[in-house]
């Protein structure tokens, strides 16, 4: 029988939202995340628009529950989320999830993310996009992608550019993530391969929409993660 | 005697003092020094004596002294051009390490607004 993650378990977990201009998009996200119980760690991308007042404004309505951290300047989404990383060890949890803050993820997933690592099953977890409602660009790209990821960091895995992660506190102290952009979500494979740390796949849902797809990886992002590979073996 | 046989030399003397004087300040590293110095040396070496550059065309097997030049201003460039990169990359990590830093002790509360 499938275990019930209890309140207990929520209590104790992070999630990380990285935010970069997501003003119109963000509040219902971590709105949901909030009433379901999780604590979230909102970190605002040195966005140009309003998504920081948007963020405190969530924050009002679950004060206890969102801690808002704010870089002065842009510096992209793997420094963000390093910020998220770093800044969560403050609070002791068990358990650190990230997702994209634009809507793309869905939190009803969450559960499912955190139960391998709950019940001990694995210390990391990489919610996987079913190929199918991919967009063709983007299926294209991430397929490339994860081909790099086995040539380079020669770990294989279904999804390598999913940013809906999960990791134990314990795992997270272990790994070390450098990249400043895209390249995140392989470095964060790599670092998880590298340290022997178990973990397992979880399909999860994903909610396509021009906005969403006008984010992540494209063939042009593909291009640049490739670059920051060839590098990073030097 | 052409004009650029006098300027090459004048320009080569000043951007030889400047490394040393970057060197004595302590902002260069004594190999940087020794490798712009010889490279000042060569430009000079070429503007007075073009025939020169024949000599060393020839040792790498490269028909012109022309040739050579260009060759050589097109390795010199791409390596300024590398060692920028690594320069510029390095500042991008310090300014990350900088920025989530500030950001990770500065948590933004509701009370920053209300003061």
């Amino acid at each position: 029988m499938e275990y019930k993650i209890t309140e207990k378990d929520k209590q104790d977990t992070y999630v990380v939202l990285p935010a970069y201009n997501e003003s119109t998009r963000i509040q219902p996200v971590i709105d949901e995340i909030a009433e379901k119980g999780y604590n979230i760690i909102i970190v605002n991308d040195g966005s140009s628009d309003n998504t920081l007042d948007v963020v405190k404004e969530s924050k009002r309505k679950y004060p206890e529950r969102i801690h808002i951290y704010s870089l002065p300047i842009n510096r992209g989404v793997g420094v963000a989320t390093q910020t998220g990383f770093e800044a969560v060890l403050n609070f002791n949890p068990k358990y650190i999830v990230s997702m994209d803050s634009d809507g793309q993820h869905s939190p009803d997933d969450l559960d499912n993310v955190i139960r391998p690592l709950v019940t001990g099953e694995a210390q990391a977890v990489i919610g996987v996009r079913p190929l199918k409602d991919m967009p063709l660009s983007r299926n294209f790209a991430n397929a490339i992608m994860n081909l790099l990821t086995r040539i380079f960091y020669r770990v294989d895995v279904s999804d390598s550019q999913t940013g809906f992660r999960a990791i134990t506190y314990d795992a997270l102290k272990v790994i070390e993530i450098n990249a400043r952009g895209y390249l995140i979500s392989s470095e964060f494979i790599r670092e998880i391969n590298d340290n022997n740390i178990p973990f397992v796949e979880v399909p999860i849902k994903t909610i396509y929409t021009p906005e969403t797809q006008a984010k992540g990886t494209n063939v042009v992002v593909a291009f640049k993660i490739l670059l920051q590979m060839i590098k990073h073996q030097f | 005697m052409f004009l650029y046989s006098l300027i090459f030399p004048i320009i080569s003397v000043i951007a030889i003092i400047w490394f040393i004087a970057r060197y004595l300040k302590g902002k260069n590293a004594i190999s940087t020094v020794i490798l712009w110095s010889l490279f000042w040396i060569f430009v000079s070496v070429f503007a007075l004596f073009p025939q020169v550059s024949n000599e060393f065309a020839k040792l790498f097997g490269i028909t012109r002294g022309l040739d050579f030049i260009i060759i050589l201003v097109f390795v010199i460039l791409f390596y300024t051009v590398l060692k920028m990169y690594f320069i510029i990359d390095k500042m991008q990590n310090d300014m990350n390490t900088i920025v989530k830093e500030f950001a990770i002790s500065n948590e933004i509360t509701l009370d920053d607004e209300e003061e």
